[in-house]
């Protein structure tokens, strides 16, 4: 669940606008962050915002359901931390302006889909060295995938919580919760940990592909980029060795 | 989706209403107001006649009648989560809580397929970063090449009887054939990167302001945001109670 598809009208101001404002200090943050990239890091980040929406667009089978992808691991461990936070902003814009999502909570949406993908670069060059890259996609998918749906479950406690007309203050509150776990709570998990499962999966196999055919496009961990004289910027793929 | 940023292109520059014809930049304004006074009315009325004047805008504007009910319905589920907890003895709030998803829906609907992409970017890319504003164009106009390769790429799995493989690894083959693409967008990136150089990019796309060229057709945009301001005046205390 990296991405919210929240509409507007529905969440309390307040929760909204704290999102935009949030959102408007991490962009700030991360545009000196990847200045250095250059118009070549814009033309990758744009490459790589295509194959999200346009992967997104795709509905892949699962029995009765069909589920839709969003690479928001894989891209994030091949872009890095601000980039991609770039990127999830330009990919809610474009979302919102389809009618998939809303304008107001565009700040919250790109919080937590680009949230999730932040953490997939330093979690797979941690685990790089001991797990071999398609393993470390797969672990950075399955965090990216889990912190973006804390945020998710966040946003809607926090809703929940703000609404202020909600009946009988938090009465009605807590009685949604209690609703949700006594007739959901078993089928939402289960959704939820397909959904990781099938993205660690695809990042997986992206990995697989990459490490064997294009390896200079997965990231280096810091000290072998020492080892190696030379090596470009982490920020950016590396120069085709071919 | 499937389809639909092609079917949106083709509806925004090949149009002739007077929606069409209207600048970039009012017909933003007319998305902000409507949004803005749908999240924040409380009254039901005002909602139902800004769906209403929504729904003749996009007929007018010749919309076909399957984009108009995605964008009506896509906010449909979430709505109705907020919706259960909002039911009491009135239908006020649950009203409301369909309805404003809706008008923000349609209004983006109307927005995107009477304006070309350059135009409705290019105030939008002001207000942001220039490398993410610049990343706003390109990554728009990847989507359109790249979804012709990922539709590619799905039929040659299903093809391919990938599809029909155990759940596990049918994803791990996705995944490597995502892979296909990731790289063909590399290249396609490192390429549009050499075009900007050659074409002297100067750290923004699109500086031409076509956005701002009013013209007589302004007319109707303004007259509807000046509609939206009356109705909301006069039927705001309209409830069901």
């Amino acid at each position: 669940m990296s991405h919210l598809h929240i509409p507007d009208g529905i969440l309390p101001p307040v929760l909204w606008l704290a999102g935009l404002v949030l959102t408007a200090l991490v962009l700030a943050w991360s545009v000196p962050a990847s200045a250095r990239g250059g118009p070549r890091l814009i033309a990758y980040q744009s490459a790589l915002g295509g194959i999200m929406l346009a992967v997104m667009a795709l509905p892949v089978p699962i029995t009765a359901f069909d589920y839709c992808m969003t690479l928001a691991g894989p891209v994030g461990v091949l872009l890095g931390a601000a980039p991609v936070f770039q990127v999830s902003l330009v990919v809610t814009l474009i979302l919102a302006l389809l009618g998939q999502g809303g304008f107001t909570v565009i700040g919250l949406n790109t919080l937590v889909l680009g949230g999730g993908a932040m953490l997939a670069r330093p979690v797979y060059l941690w685990s790089v060295r001991a797990l071999g890259p398609a393993r470390a996609v797969a672990l950075a998918t399955v965090v990216s995938q889990l912190a973006s749906t804390a945020g998710w479950i966040l946003v809607l406690l926090l809703s929940v919580r703000l609404t202020p007309d909600i009946a009988g203050e938090h009465a009605i509150a807590g009685d949604l919760v209690r609703g949700v776990h006594a007739a959901g709570a078993a089928v939402v998990l289960a959704m939820l940990l397909a959904a990781v499962a099938i993205e660690a999966l695809l990042g997986y196999g992206l990995a697989r592909f990459l490490a064997r055919v294009r390896p200079d496009l997965l990231p280096l961990p810091h000290a072998s980029r020492a080892a190696a004289s030379g090596g470009p910027p982490l920020s950016e793929p590396r120069p085709s060795g071919r | 989706m499937t389809n639909t940023f092609a079917q949106i292109d083709h509806l925004a520059c090949a149009g002739d209403s007077p929606w069409h014809r209207a600048s970039a930049l009012t017909k933003l304004l007319l998305l902000v107001t409507y949004v803005a006074l749908a999240v924040v009315t409380p009254s039901w009325a005002v909602l139902a006649a800004l769906l209403a004047t929504l729904v003749a805008m996009c007929v007018s504007a010749r919309a076909p009648l399957k984009l108009m009910l995605a964008a009506a319905a896509t906010p449909f589920f979430f709505a109705f989560i907020f919706a259960l907890a909002h039911v009491r003895t009135d239908w006020d709030e649950p009203l409301v809580l369909f309805a404003r998803p809706m008008v923000a829906s349609l209004c983006a609907v109307w927005l995107v397929i009477t304006t070309p992409y350059p135009d409705l970017f290019a105030p939008i890319s002001r207000i942001l970063p220039r490398g993410v504003g610049d990343g706003l164009f390109l990554t728009y106009r990847a989507v359109a090449t790249l979804y012709a390769r990922v539709e590619r790429m799905g039929s040659t799995l299903r093809l391919r009887g990938a599809m029909a493989r155990p759940v596990g690894q049918r994803f791990a083959l996705l995944g490597e054939a995502v892979g296909t693409v990731v790289v063909s967008g590399f290249d396609r990136s490192h390429r549009l990167y050499q075009t900007m150089q050659l074409r002297g990019h100067s750290g923004r796309i699109c500086g031409c302001r076509h956005y701002l060229e009013l013209t007589r057709d302004d007319f109707w945009v303004c007259l509807a945001m000046a509609w939206a301001g009356v109705v909301s005046v006069a039927l705001w205390h309209l409830r069901i109670s």
